[in-house]
């Protein structure tokens, strides 16, 4: 072996590489959390230098991901910290108020250059016809999630729910806690914090069930999002190519792939917490099988509903101030939502759309209350709502409002049962990926919950072999192309 | 370290262990599905000089004199294997912005093999009736063992329906060192008629394999400024205003279920 290759290779990996961000279900990341645990372990009693070590490891995990921006995550948890020690002091409204503006602006202002400033200069140059540059602005990793627990802390300590940390290290080991840094949860100082002083260890079930949760989120993301996301790029980036049937396949896939992806990203997230000895709330609770749009945004991306409820739809009203100014809260908040996402008016009509739908819902209920309760009315209202989530899914992923009516319109006019057999055949695999992860999204919870306390309780080899087969698996599909269509033209 | 972590520890260990060990061996074959490997082995001991790609494309063939830019709309064929998903969108924005046409034909996991054992060529030269051919072929044949043996008939007769038609074969992007293919096709084509994409650095898709489609951009973007220097037929390609666009028609074809029989 050549030691000099190999650890140039070493080295190499672990410097900054825009196009290779840590992620949980990188083998790099494993590797380096077998360094980081025993040391977190032999720290962990010792409140301060565990602190000091995982704020290290959180901030080269930032590196990893977004090179020098770890630097604007170390400012922006400055700036708040000494606000919210500010707000202890004064007692003064406006002085107190003050502090508030001043993070949120700050945090917002940071946010607003990195992720929409061109997308705003993009719009005013069309508004006046301009001679549009984009600024060369590079994103830095999740700082939406960031951003927006910095404002629900600094709100917090505001309104009392939550004393400001003593110390600035307790403030960004909140703010930089590794695995919510980069997708979420959002987590909220009110939970969280009081767990940093409590600094609980983690029992031997919570750090296999912990485990446990890591093996499904990476089956969810590694193996079947990142499998099936073939498929659906194809009907995607080609909308003109594919038949009707395999359209609604890759709608039908992409709702089924962006919730693998995202919430087997969190299962990870919540995972690697638990083992840490952290309680993360949950973020997905199986969404796809509500029945109204309301539950729908109950089930979804908890930690972002929950936070745009508590910090945008509460404070402009909530349904305090009558009818019609509760659709327009619900319908506002809903457009934030959708800017949250990304800077784009595909992002914004998304928002729209759901917020529309949801104040439908509201405004439709003493109707719907009026319906019997029983399977055939259940199941009307589940098909409604996945059919208008799902269409709402298309617009979210295309690249243009004509390539997403493009494949809306596919769907109802170039529809033919002949196509049904030949995409049998040839896409058996992706069929099979889709058709384990939605029975697995229609089992109880309490199968979920027997399964992860099978895992526990079973022996060390057992655990061993499920987490290699997990990785295995992952493995021998990652390379594996999906096999492509079949649309004969002559 | 504390009891709880040391299970989870030790087990984590020994995965990685394994993992490693298996990347060390000779692929293994069980119940009939060959076992992937991690490939860590390979990424911890590749040497540097593997790694360090230049991002522009190195000259492949000898140097042609330069020839005056065809200035005229062209119809434009492109064809070739499930790399022209990456290409297609920023060819089609160069075809629109240059007043070109733009056909496409995908025929995926297609190889000189496909195109050079049977006339499907022919076919779409009648009906497009082209007067300008990109080429994009030769990913799924990066590894195949003594391919001048086997698939140089088939290329012969592939390049032999093309005719006096003026082309341009995009060469394969590489992620690993191919077995032949590259040499194959730069011995074969005209001078001039061949933009070897190995060596260019490519940021890649999950499988691996595929350029991003930001890579594969840049990559058609390296072609248009090879080409007024470079190619024996030089064609309008200014840059576009616009990232991408749409070809005039996508023809999509299935990948072969049984192998056509050979041509040698």
């Amino acid at each position: 072996m050549d030691f000099p290759t190999v650890f140039h290779n070493i080295c190499s990996l672990l410097r900054y590489e825009a196009s290779a961000p840590m992620l949980f279900s990188s083998g790099l990341f494993w590797a380096l959390f077998l360094v980081f645990l025993p040391v977190y372990a032999l720290l962990k009693k010792r409140l301060w230098q565990m602190l000091t070590f995982v704020v290290a490891f959180s901030l080269y995990f930032y590196y990893k991901s977004s090179g020098v921006f770890f630097i604007l995550l170390i400012c922006t948890s400055l700036l708040d910290w000494t606000l919210s020690r500010l707000l202890a002091v004064l007692t003064v409204k406006w002085q107190r108020k003050m502090c508030v503006w001043i993070s949120v602006i700050a945090s917002l202002g940071i946010l607003g250059y990195f992720k929409y400033a061109n997308f705003f200069l993009w719009n005013w140059n069309a508004m006046v016809e301009g001679n549009f540059q984009p600024l060369d602005i590079i994103l830095p990793v999740g700082i939406s999630f960031y951003t927006f627990q910095s404002i629900s802390y600094i709100v917090d300590v505001y309104k009392g729910r939550v004393a400001p940390t003593e110390t600035w290290l307790e403030y960004i080991f909140f703010l930089s806690f590794f695995p919510a840094l980069v997708a979420g949860p959002i987590v909220r100082a009110d939970y969280f914090i009081p767990q940093i002083r409590q600094n609980n260890r983690a029992t031997r079930d919570e750090v296999y069930a912990g485990l446990w949760l890591v093996i499904l989120g990476v089956v969810k993301k590694a193996l079947i999002a990142d499998y099936i996301a073939q498929y659906n790029d194809l009907i995607f980036m080609q909308p003109t190519g594919y038949s009707g049937f395999e359209s609604l396949m890759g709608v039908i896939g992409y709702t089924m792939q962006i919730y693998c992806d995202f919430s087997g990203y969190s299962d990870m997230a919540i995972g690697i917490a638990l083992i840490m000895g952290f309680k993360l709330s949950l973020n997905f609770d199986f969404p796809y099988k509500s029945q109204n749009l309301t539950e729908f945004w109950r089930r979804w991306h908890i930690s972002l509903s929950s936070w745009l409820r508590d910090y945008v739809y509460i404070p402009l009203g909530g349904n305090r101030k009558g009818t019609f100014r509760t659709y327009l809260n619900n319908f506002l908040t809903m457009l934030v939502g959708g800017l949250w996402h990304g800077a784009a008016w595909k992002f914004v009509f998304w928002g729209a759309m759901h917020g529309a739908g949801l104040a439908v819902h509201k405004a439709s209920k003493p109707l719907l209350s009026r319906l019997p309760d029983n399977r055939a009315i259940r199941a009307v209202s589940w098909t409604v709502t996945m059919i208008y989530v799902s269409l709402l899914w298309v617009f979210f992923r295309a690249d243009s409002w004509t390539d997403s009516w493009l494949i809306i319109r596919n769907i109802f006019t170039n529809f033919s049962p002949a196509h049904i057999i030949p995409f049998v055949e040839v896409r058996y695999v992706w069929l099979i990926m889709m058709t384990v992860i939605i029975a697995a999204h229609c089992m109880p919870r309490r199968i979920y919950d027997r399964l992860a306390v099978w895992f526990v309780s079973t022996p060390w080899p057992v655990k061993l072999l499920v987490f290699i087969v997990a990785v295995q698996l992952v493995i021998q599909f990652m390379s594996e192309e999906v096999a492509p269509f079949i649309y004969f033209q002559f | 370290m504390k009891h709880e972590y040391i299970g989870l520890w030790s087990l984590l260990t020994v995965a990685l262990a394994i993992f490693i060990g298996f990347s060390c061996l000779e692929p293994v074959t069980l119940a009939g599905v060959e076992l992937k490997s991690s490939g860590i082995a390979d990424r911890l001991t590749r040497p540097v000089s593997e790694q360090e790609n230049s991002s522009d494309a190195p000259a492949a063939q000898p140097e042609v004199q330069k020839v005056a830019t065809d200035t005229a709309s062209k119809n434009i064929l492109l064809i070739g294997d499930s790399m022209l998903e990456g290409i297609n969108p920023r060819l089609a924005a160069y075809a629109r912005e240059n007043g070109h046409t733009l056909n496409s034909v995908i025929w995926y996991s297609s190889t000189t093999a496909y195109w050079g054992n049977c006339d499907t060529l022919r076919v779409f030269l009648r009906q497009f009736k082209p007067d300008y051919i990109f080429i994009s072929l030769g990913a799924n044949e990066l590894f195949v063992k003594d391919i001048i043996e086997k698939r140089e008939g088939c290329l012969k007769y592939f390049l032999e329906q093309i005719g006096d038609i003026p082309y341009l074969w995009i060469g394969p992007p590489n992620w690993k060192k191919d077995t032949g293919i590259n040499e194959m096709i730069a011995r074969n084509v005209k001078p001039g008629c061949y933009f070897k994409s190995d060596g260019m650095h490519f940021d890649r898709t999950k499988d691996g394999a595929h350029p991003t489609h930001a890579s594969a951009a840049q990559w058609v973007d390296s072609i248009a400024r090879w080409m007024p220097l470079h190619s024996s037929h030089p064609i309008k390609m200014n840059t576009p205003t616009m990232a991408k666009s749409r070809p005039a028609s996508v023809t999509v074809l299935q990948p072969l279920k049984q192998p056509l029989p050979m041509r040698h």
